[in-house]
């Protein structure tokens, strides 16, 4: 490509306008409203921090505090246990089982959502599966201790998806760390769980806080599995807002944008953190 | 590659080793978790009655047959069939000539796209939705499948790009440019019938997971338009309400059709790696 | 007793033989060569002696003791790979001092040593740096510091230099023989390259197919090869195919070659003559010298290599290779007829397998 044509120019902006100008349409000048009207007052159209003022009742603290709390849990559990069954297929000696857990995953992480939440209410409702095998062969009553249609059921709903989601993410940056680390830790005096404190953690820490950033996000902008198990039985930012386009509520719609645009941030925060990680990530796999 | 190389093995192709107990156990706990509750709704589609007993008392396939008769089971897979191949349609037309064109001819415009491309991530449904509905409201095509196809794409977009951006990184498409540019060829000649034929499988990728994506969308859907256009995963949550047996056919149909559209993935992912990896040979 | 030894060592891996029987005595403070192509057994072989893969059968003998079942943290050999190996996440110094933390050196002596051996690879304003900001033949120097810091009994290397350069790598084994000698230390180098192996090492192990070829100095094993894939792995040699017709003498295709040994080769025997290019001298007209052989031919090609010229002279439909200097030498063209005398001292007279 002769230099002259490359470039800032003009006509290479024309090339870019379309898909542009559909972004702006309905992604761009659709938030920008919604920032707008987050600080507008409706009647006076004036500037105001009521609406933002108003989350801080305790409906919507409420609500803010158990995204943010399942979220967080959620994620923390997926990172954990997930970091655990991904080295467990990582070092798995058969590459086509390997092959195998790692398109399982691929496909079961995508599986939130209605049918997700409807599984759940199969094993674990008020006569589900497992709720029954426990009466059965334990004689251990699930109900009404636990609820599938609470936190905590929910909690186990998010984890059936943020489980697969975060061995997809770590097993390359298991690849990423090379066998000739170790072996020079170890012709160095190392041992197994010196070489892992030392050199493999500190290498996977990035990969780590990238999968718990991603997962965070990932639970905390997810409505329809909420909307399926729970709808009214617990409070979430996501089912709020929901509330609000439908009609469902009647509040100050400024509430509504107030709290999308809160969500906005939180999430904001979150995925750029994960960005930075991820980048981190890959330069090491690149060493 | 010289085969007669003996090379030293690698952790991951120790094949005599045998995985260890704490392997065993953590896959065991994974797989159970994973399959049980998809086992189970496959198992309750076809159960008569499953809400006293460990296993289900009777197997039939009446709930299938009421499924299908359902009223709003036809327009409702309609639906969604439209606006999966409207959002495939939109996403082919704007996505491929963009990422085309930035490569070849607006590079410094590239770490904006990989942005744009990230951002659908960090916006919440919801949100989107919010949004979407408070600016079109009073517009024409408020509450119509119009908004509800560009929501739709704006959340679907980065299952388009990422194979096909990857894709046109593996054929080297600067090199193909200059060689059509010097037998004469106009961009979107060169476009057409060099670019495209090579990322073929990114394309086609591409076009499933979106495809994927859009027919198991649900949250859009319901706050754009809701009722007025019913699609299928609307007609899945309103039954988990009504009849129990039912819903879990319709999430048998819903899980059947992803699983095929992944094992398409698949086949033609790899189809693709044979395909690219001959072309760079040629090279 | 040798201070590192190798007893009948043999490693299979599934179908392959990678090593076979190998037996060697490596003198303390030597520089020893593994040489030989991809696949004959040699990174095998000292991935052994390092502890990272275990023989099937034989023993490895260190200093008197028998190092076959201890693992590789407890060695106390230093190994530098290929591929540099340097951990990512540490700088330089940090890197270079992991050895000695493994081994609770105490601080004033840990940060003596790190800034001494720094010195020695000629790298201490890099100590801050991170190895992705370093070039691939500083890294390599890092990664020799890093293994020499805690004095290991033995410095493995494999393939060190294949990574680099041919500018750095030249300069690069130079200063490895440097620092090896200074140290005085136990050395095992494994390499592909056999100017690689010639130019530094006391004894050059030559490897192929798991077998050990020839053990010798670098002199020993150029002039004096004892196989065929010895005598045409290193350097290049000219091949008569021939049979024994007498107590010196070789008929190869019609031409009548004289040499100085014939081993115990015995008349009508299938052998092989092996001579070396630049043994050869080359003159435009025939003359007849006393134990020198001379057969003639046309000249088919001619390479200039700088110092060297070499010549491609086609003696009977046979191409045999002849370098000469070119400073010293008549100018000669194609298709030019010449006549190749070589002394029949220079002939090396083998079995023709092997």
């Amino acid at each position: 490509m002769p230099i002259q044509q490359r470039g800032l120019n003009a006509r290479n902006w024309l090339g870019f306008l379309p898909f542009l100008l559909f972004c702006l349409a309905f992604e761009f000048v659709p938030i920008i409203f919604l920032f707008r009207g987050s600080f507008l007052d409706k009647t006076t159209h004036q500037f105001t921090t009521n609406h933002f003022l108003s989350l801080a009742k305790p409906l919507f603290l409420n609500s803010f505090w158990n995204s943010i709390k399942i979220s967080g849990l959620s994620a923390i559990i997926g990172v954990i246990v997930g970091t655990g069954i991904g080295y467990a297929i990582y070092r798995w000696p058969s590459e086509q089982f390997r092959h195998a857990l790692i398109a399982l995953s691929d496909v079961t992480t995508n599986f939130a959502g209605a049918p997700l939440a409807f599984a759940f209410i199969i094993i674990l409702g008020m006569n589900g599966v497992i709720t029954q095998f426990l009466l059965k062969y334990f004689q251990y009553k699930l109900y009404p201790k636990f609820s599938i249609y609470s936190f905590s059921g929910l909690l186990l709903a998010y984890i059936y998806f943020q489980l697969p989601l975060m061995v997809l993410i770590i097993i390359p940056a298991f690849a990423g760390i090379r066998k000739e680390w170790e072996e020079s830790a170890k012709s160095l005096g190392a041992n197994t769980f010196m070489f892992w404190w030392r050199i493999g953690l500190p290498i996977l820490t990035p990969s780590l806080l990238a999968g718990l950033t991603l997962l965070f996000a990932n639970a905390f902008g997810a409505y329809a599995t909420a909307y399926t198990l729970v709808e009214s039985q617990l409070s979430l930012v996501t089912l709020q807002i929901g509330y609000m386009i439908a009609g469902e509520v009647r509040h100050d719609p400024g509430i509504g944008m107030a709290m999308a645009v809160m969500s906005l941030l939180i999430m904001g925060l979150s995925i750029g953190i994960y960005q930075v990680a991820s980048l981190r990530a890959r330069r090491w796999l690149r060493s | 590659m010289e085969k007669n190389n003996i090379v030293a093995p690698l952790s991951k192709s120790k094949n005599k080793r045998k995985p260890a107990l704490w392997q065993i156990i953590l896959i065991f706990i994974f797989l159970f978790y994973m399959l049980v509750p998809i086992l189970s709704t496959y198992i309750f589609s076809v159960a008569t009655r499953w809400d006293r007993t460990i296993l289900p008392e009777g197997l039939t396939l009446n709930s299938y047959a009421r499924a299908f008769k359902a009223s709003y089971f036809n327009s409702s897979l309609r639906n969604s069939m439209i606006l999966s191949l409207s959002t495939v349609f939109v996403s082919l037309c704007l996505i491929i000539p963009t990422v085309y064109w930035v490569h070849i001819r607006f590079p410094a415009a590239k770490s904006f796209l990989e942005v744009l491309m990230i951002l659908p991530f960090g916006i919440p449904t919801v949100v989107l939705a919010l949004a979407l509905v408070q600016a079109y409201n009073v517009t024409p095509i408020g509450r119509t499948p119009f908004l509800l196809i560009g929501a739709v794409f704006i959340y679907s977009m980065p299952f388009m790009y990422r194979p096909v951006a990857n894709a046109l990184r593996a054929i080297d498409a600067h090199t193909l440019t200059e060689a059509g540019q010097s037998l004469g060829a106009t961009t979107f000649q060169i476009l057409m019938k060099v670019i495209i034929p090579n990322i073929f499988p990114g394309i086609i990728s591409g076009s499933l997971l979106v495809f994927a994506t859009v027919f198991a969308e649900f949250t859009l859907t319901k706050l754009i338009i809701g009722a007025r256009f019913k699609t299928f995963p609307l007609l899945l949550v309103e039954y988990t309400r009504i009849n129990g047996n039912v819903a879990a056919a319709f999430s048998v149909i819903s899980f059947t059709i992803a699983w095929l559209v992944s094992l398409l993935i698949l086949w033609v992912s790899r189809k693709g790696q044979g395909a690219s990896a001959e072309a760079l040979r040629a090279r | 007793m040798a201070y590192l030894e190798l007893k009948n060592v043999s490693k299979t891996f599934t179908n392959v033989v990678a090593v076979k029987d190998f037996t060697l005595d490596i003198e303390k403070g030597s520089l020893v060569s593994f040489l030989g192509p991809s696949g004959c057994g040699k990174t095998t072989t000292l991935r052994m002696i390092a502890g990272f893969e275990q023989p099937d059968s034989g023993t490895i003998i260190l200093d008197g003791v028998d190092i076959t079942p201890i693992p590789p943290n407890q060695r106390d050999i230093g190994m530098v790979f290929q591929a540099y190996a340097l951990f990512p996440n540490m700088t330089v110094r940090q890197n270079v001092a992991f050895g000695l933390q493994m081994k609770k050196t105490p601080k004033d002596e840990l940060e003596k040593r790190v800034k001494d051996v720094l010195e020695m690879v000629r790298l201490q304003e890099t100590a801050k740096r991170f190895p992705h900001e370093l070039s691939g033949g500083q890294q390599q120097r890092v990664a020799l510091a890093r293994a020499l810091a805690v004095r290991p009994r033995v410095l493995l290397l494999d393939e060190p230099l294949s990574a680099l350069d041919a500018e750095v790598r030249v300069a690069l084994r130079g200063e490895i023989r440097r620092i090896q000698s200074e140290l005085a230390i136990t050395t095992i180098y494994v390499t592909h390259d056999q100017e690689e192996a010639l130019s530094i090492s006391d004894r050059v192990v030559v490897m192929d197919k798991g077998l050990i070829q020839q053990v010798g100095t670098p002199i020993e094993i150029y002039r004096s090869p004892q196989t065929r894939f010895v005598a045409t792995f290193i350097g290049t040699a000219n091949q008569f195919f021939g049979k024994v017709a007498g107590k010196k003498l070789i008929v190869s295709d019609g031409l009548k070659i004289l040499v100085a040994k014939m081993n115990s080769f015995k008349e009508g025997e299938e052998v092989v003559v092996l001579v070396r290019p630049e043994s050869i001298h080359v003159t435009t007209e025939q003359q007849k010298r006393e134990g020198w052989n001379s057969i003639s031919g046309v000249v088919e090609t001619v390479t200039f290599h700088g110092a060297v010229t070499r010549l491609g002279v086609n003696v009977n439909n046979r191409r045999i290779v002849a370098d000469i200097v070119a400073a010293k030498t008549e100018p000669i063209s194609l298709n030019q007829k010449v006549w190749l005398m070589f002394p029949i001292d220079v002939c090396q007279v083998m079995a023709k397998e092997g």
